[in-house]
């Protein structure tokens, strides 16, 4: 089932990496974010999972699409300067990034026995756990993240109106 | 291998492994492509990159509610920057007729 879903994420995110069309692209991510949600299952955590599917590929992508949808670019423009070497500097760091991460993480002795000593599965998250933790523990930053919602708001719309 | 055998059976090895990737995918999709509407894309690929590992660790370390919280609150942010992304992209196409980020290097009109 892992490998299932890791499949899934990975491959869709490298179909949206390779896309031209931007609302393929657009598409692809959507099925990035399910690959995600089947993952945030597997971890035990089916809030997590809920909150992926509603926020991300309901809401978030939603705003996308409609923003690519009425600038009307689903294709890229035409490049109006090559630039091979960034290009390529680009491809290599991303590639020794992701070689370095897998050997890192392989090696490493305190991942090991962090997944050796939690390998049980746990009792699945609930949202009464959540939100318990949530109210008792960060009222203040969610707070803070109600005010940073409501800021962000009114600065989409002062930033998309002609004149205020 | 036993290290590869860790990842391929979904420890949290797997599970870091594919959050590592995703972040790779993600920059190198905002380093290679020019449309400024796919960089955001490659950056909320970025941001679940982190959502991935950090309830990984949650899980591993015996449920910890504490990760999902904090996976909640990066949800709130990157709906903030969503939206306001999102409208400083419409603003540069109101401008420059563009949403290539090639032809939006200079400060001037």
């Amino acid at each position: 089932m892992f490998l299932t879903f890791a499949l899934i994420t990975l491959c869709a995110a490298l179909g949206m990496l390779l896309q031209k069309n931007v609302i393929v692209a657009g598409l692809c991510l959507v099925a990035t974010f399910f690959g995600l949600a089947g993952l945030f299952l597997l971890l035990a955590n089916p809030v997590a999972a809920a909150f992926q599917l509603i926020v991300y590929s309901g809401a978030i992508m939603v705003l996308v699409l409609f923003v690519i949808m009425m600038l009307n670019s689903h294709e890229e423009e035409p490049a109006q300067a090559s630039r091979p070497v960034q290009r390529w500097l680009g491809v290599a760091l991303a590639a020794l990034l992701a070689l370095g991460s897998i050997k890192l993480v392989s090696a490493s002795a305190g991942v090991a026995a962090l997944a050796k000593s939690g390998a049980a599965v746990p009792t699945a998250m609930t949202l009464q756990k959540v939100g318990t933790t949530l109210f008792a523990e960060h009222v203040l930053g969610f707070e803070v993240a109600g005010l940073l919602l409501l800021v962000a708001m009114i600065g989409a719309v002062a930033l998309t109106k002609r004149n205020l | 291998m036993t290290g590869m055998e860790a990842i391929l059976s979904g420890g949290l090895q797997g599970y870091l492994v594919v959050a590592f990737l995703l972040f790779t995918i993600g920059l190198a999709t905002v380093l290679l492509r020019r449309t400024l509407l796919m960089q955001f894309m490659g950056v909320e690929l970025m941001l679940n990159a982190a959502n991935v590992a950090l309830l990984a660790f949650a899980r591993f370390r015996g449920g910890d509610p504490q990760g999902t919280v904090f996976y909640l609150f990066i949800i709130a942010v990157a709906a903030c920057e969503a939206a306001v992304g999102l409208a400083l992209v419409i603003g540069l196409f109101r401008h420059r007729s563009t949403t290539d980020s090639d032809r939006a290097a200079s400060l001037k009109q």
